[in-house]
């Protein structure tokens, strides 16, 4: 069965683009040029996975509210930011409200492709029993890369699906140090150096609030960054 | 011209108050005089009219007789007290006027005539170098004694004629053996005596008439007294040389209409008096200007009183002078000056003389009108030294007080001359300071709450500088506005050509398309790098400080340089101890990044990079130098602007010159700041990063 898949853009060009290339992977892709017309599709039937752009026609910070509302629907649905706007306060705010990744409008359709691919098979794994995960233990930390969960000291960290994937490709060669690029590549996403280093923030900041004691991503100045257990 | 030197041009135009005080004074002046004039006059006219109505007592005389000097006509002046017969004219009491005796042979002697009551008094003067003494009996033979006889010896001589009343002649001679007291002597013959007999004497005595002779070094003085009984109405009076060789004065032979004696009126000082007030002379003339009597005394004040005032230095400058004014004059109690003959032409007249003394004196004259003739003149005197003074103290005063007000003008404009260049001088300075060389406005000026124009002048600067400012911001954002808006449509162009590559496309095809999508991905950057620096601003605003070692974080970043560019050689210097700063360590990594990034692209291969970290007070200087070309002046000023570049294109990839803007805001969000300069050797640029400790 077909995922079904929620592209909210207001330009109509991009939207059929985007529509088109999803479409081409395999997925059921419904199209909205408004919050309005999105959200009384919504109301009923819910995608399984939602992009939205920010925003929206005459509401600027529409992809905001719809993201409020859909979170509020359901909190599983998985939701991508997908957006021209690429500050880092746009970032935190998505984040914050529930989405489960920031992408830039930069990102290709293949990498877009492959995002969703791997939403889906998070939610996939998550659905599915405990099998022959593929698991990363490092000390406290455990990552599970199918379902692309991880956890500190047995707690749930929230990681988007970038910051995931920072800690992921950290943590599976720790002591080595991942330069900013490779982080980059390990994420599938194109950011700019102070992206990359407010990301890793971002990750600090999350881990932090489960152990405050936590300082196993060390920065390596000049170079990048590397796990230490 | 500076602002104050235009206000002490325009202070300096208060000096037009002492030249205005001045020429009000000038006028007051005038009006003083003038009313003093008026006033001098008046009393002169009233004294003259006064003594119209009673001619009797001021002209003896009914004719109107012409005073002739020549003709041997004399003027008797009025004595006061009564001389003594010693040859000194002195206890006369009054001026030397002498007349000068008419001389046909440079003889010459000088003549005054005196009167008292009784008495009428002659002294002569006469220039006579050698003496002549009258013989006497024992220088002469036998035949010849007795009295000298005028017309047979020689001897110097006094002659004189008295007309007595019927109109006769009466001759005197005097002469003298010896200089002392002598009498009138007279012959016999011209006293009418009959010469019936030989032993009568030849000359006769009259000791009445009496006379003093004085030898001097120039010749003899001779002071004669006749009883006023003798005179009648002409006198004549000759001095004649012993050798006969000179002779000066008069004879009734020569003159018969001459010797005339014109006395003064009796009386007529007395009724004179009455008419005057204190300070002032009054002086009856007749029409021959001659004094027929006088009343009063101008008050002489003593020299040195009026002196000091007189002095004074602006004296010159009011042009106020007394010594161009005509000097009175008397000769032969002949009064002189324009008043005098005014007067006597039948007009009144005021004039300012000067005194013998130098003093100031406001004559004025009227004249005495009987029977619509001008028989004479009322001549008033009055001291004008007291106005004068007066005149000086007002100017001193108004001097005094208008220099003093002139002076605090520009004292007080010189003053608020210099507040005010000291408010423009700030606001000027406030504004050359307004805009920052990394074009950071400052919106407040001074003097803005100042309600004058300066303050609206402050305050148009402000509203100026709020305009400036709100569009130096739309330029600064413009970048990442269009970074944004450009974003979209590109986007667009990329997922088409990727949905277009999903397509299968024939090899031909995908070149372009290839080409299509190296064009969209060099648009990205620079778009990236055009919203790049609102990107760096806001995650530096958002930085979280620490305390860290400096010096570690810089020997471990360029360690990894080292690693990172294998191709470029670091030199490395740091301090001993280690160096702790509070910041952010990772934008100082990433200041760091720039900075040798920067030197790693314009050093040449074989140069080197060298890193340095030194304390200095206060701060700590991180200093990176390269051995690449020297950056020309003016490209240095702009380096750490956003977006500038400066390159000369080694590589094909877009630089938008961000890296030291970064630079600069790191630096500047440590409260440090960036440099750069060329180094002293010529080779290279070094930038210098300063940061403050902790």
């Amino acid at each position: 069965m077909k995922k079904n898949i929620a592209i909210v853009e207001d330009e109509p060009a991009l939207r059929e683009n985007y529509a088109a290339a999803l479409a081409r992977h395999g997925y059921a892709v419904k199209a909205y040029g408004n919050r309005h017309l999105a959200m009384q599709a919504f109301r009923v039937r819910l995608p399984d996975l939602a992009i939205i752009d920010i925003s929206l026609e005459d509401e600027a910070e529409g992809g905001f509210d719809l993201c409020r509302d859909l979170r509020a629907s359901s909190a599983e649905l998985p939701i991508i930011f997908l957006t021209a706007r690429d500050s880092e306060l746009d970032a935190v705010s998505g984040l914050r409200l529930g989405a489960d990744d920031f992408l830039t409008k930069d990102v290709s359709l293949p990498h877009l492709a492959a995002r969703v691919a791997a939403l889906f098979r998070r939610i996939d794994a998550l659905k599915r029993p405990d099998n022959a995960a593929e698991i990363i233990r490092r000390g406290a930390l455990m990552i599970d890369g199918d379902k692309m969960q991880t956890t500190w000291n047995a707690v749930a960290v929230t990681l988007s699906l970038t910051e995931f994937w920072i800690v992921y490709a950290l943590a599976r060669n720790p002591g080595h140090v991942k330069n900013r690029q490779q982080l980059m590549d390990a994420a599938n996403v194109v950011l700019d150096d102070n992206t990359i280093t407010s990301h890793i923030k971002r990750v600090r900041r999350k881990f932090l609030e489960i152990d405050p004691a936590f300082d196993a991503i060390q920065t390596v100045y000049g170079m990048g960054y590397r796990w230490v257990e | 011209m500076s602002i104050r030197l235009q206000l002490l041009v325009v202070a300096l135009t208060t000096l037009v108050l002492p030249w205005a005080g001045c020429q009000y004074a000038r006028e007051l002046e005038a009006a003083l005089r003038g009313s003093q004039e008026q006033s001098l006059l008046a009393s002169a006219g009233t004294i003259a009219n006064a003594l119209s109505a009673q001619p009797q007592r001021v002209f003896r005389n009914s004719d109107l007789r012409s005073f002739d000097a020549r003709g041997g006509d004399l003027y008797v002046h009025p004595l006061t007290n009564q001389p003594l017969l010693d040859g000194y004219r002195e206890d006369w009491g009054i001026p030397w006027e002498p007349t000068v005796l008419p001389t046909l042979n440079g003889y010459r002697a000088r003549l005054q005539a005196g009167s008292t009551e009784r008495y009428l008094y002659l002294y002569a003067e006469v220039d006579d170098s050698h003496f002549d003494p009258e013989p006497n009996d024992a220088e002469r033979g036998p035949a010849d004694r007795g009295p000298a006889d005028p017309d047979k010896d020689r001897f110097d001589r006094v002659n004189i004629w008295l007309q007595a009343a019927d109109g006769s002649n009466a001759a005197y001679f005097f002469g003298t053996t010896a200089p002392g007291l002598t009498a009138a002597q007279r012959t016999a013959q011209d006293a009418g005596t009959a010469q019936t007999d030989d032993d009568s004497p030849r000359v006769l005595t009259e000791p009445r008439i009496q006379a003093y002779w004085l030898q001097t070094a120039q010749g003899y003085h001779w002071e004669a007294r006749i009883p006023l009984s003798f005179v009648a109405g002409r006198l004549w009076l000759e001095v004649r040389d012993g050798n006969g060789k000179g002779s000066a004065g008069s004879t009734p032979t020569a003159n018969a209409d001459g010797g005339r004696l014109f006395f003064a009126t009796d009386g007529l000082d007395g009724l004179l008096s009455t008419f005057i007030r204190d300070g002032t002379r009054a002086t009856v003339i007749d029409t021959n200007a001659l004094a027929l009597g006088s009343a009063g005394n101008v008050s002489t004040l003593p020299v040195g009183a009026s002196e000091d005032t007189r002095s004074s230095w602006y004296g010159a400058l009011l042009d106020i002078d007394a010594s161009n004014l005509p000097t009175l004059t008397a000769t032969g109690g002949k009064l002189g000056g324009n008043s005098v003959h005014t007067a006597l032409s039948g007009e009144p007249r005021a004039e300012w003389v000067r005194s013998e003394e130098g003093q100031m004196l406001l004559t004025a004259a009227a004249p005495i009108i009987v029977d619509h003739v001008a028989r004479g003149a009322v001549l008033l005197e009055q001291n004008a030294e007291q106005m004068l003074q007066l005149r000086d103290r007002a100017f001193t005063r108004l001097f005094d007080l208008t220099l003093t007000a002139t002076a605090t003008a520009v004292v007080v404009m010189l003053l608020f001359a210099a507040w005010m260049t000291f408010r423009i001088g700030r606001l000027r300075n406030a504004a050359d300071a307004a805009v920052g060389s990394d074009g950071s406005i400052r919106l407040a000026m001074p003097e803005s709450r100042s309600r004058d124009e300066i303050g609206a002048l402050a305050r148009g600067f402000e509203r100026l500088l709020a305009r400036l400012n709100e569009h130096t911001q739309y330029l600064r954002t413009l970048g990442g506005k269009l970074s944004h808006e450009l974003r979209t449509p590109l986007t667009i162009v990329r997922s088409s050509l990727d949905n277009l590559e999903s397509q299968g496309l024939q090899e031909d095809q995908r070149s372009y398309i290839t080409r299509a999508r190296e064009g969209t991905q060099r648009l990205q950057t620079i778009l990236t790098s055009l919203g790049a620096a609102a990107r760096v601003e806001e995650s530096i605003k958002q930085a979280e400080r620490v305390s860290f070692d400096l010096r570690e974080l810089i020997a471990s970043t360029v360690a990894a340089y080292r690693d990172g560019f294998p191709h470029s050689s670091f030199a490395l210097q740091l301090p001993d101890d280690p160096c702790f700063l509070r910041g952010a360590p990772d934008l100082i990594a990433q200041l760091l990044d720039k900075l040798i990034e920067n030197a790693v692209d314009f050093c040449p291969p074989a140069g080197s990079i060298s890193i340095s970290l030194a304390r200095e007070p206060g701060h700590y200087a991180l200093t990176v130098s390269n051995d690449g070309p020297r950056i020309p002046a003016e490209v240095l000023q702009h380096l750490f602007e956003s977006l500038y570049e400066h390159r000369n294109g080694r590589d094909d990839k877009p630089h938008f010159g961000l890296g030291l803007y970064i630079v600069r805001l790191v630096a500047e969000f440590h409260g440090g700041s960036a440099r750069a300069a060329n180094r002293d050797d010529g080779g290279g640029a070094v930038f210098t990063v300063t940061l403050p400790m902790i």
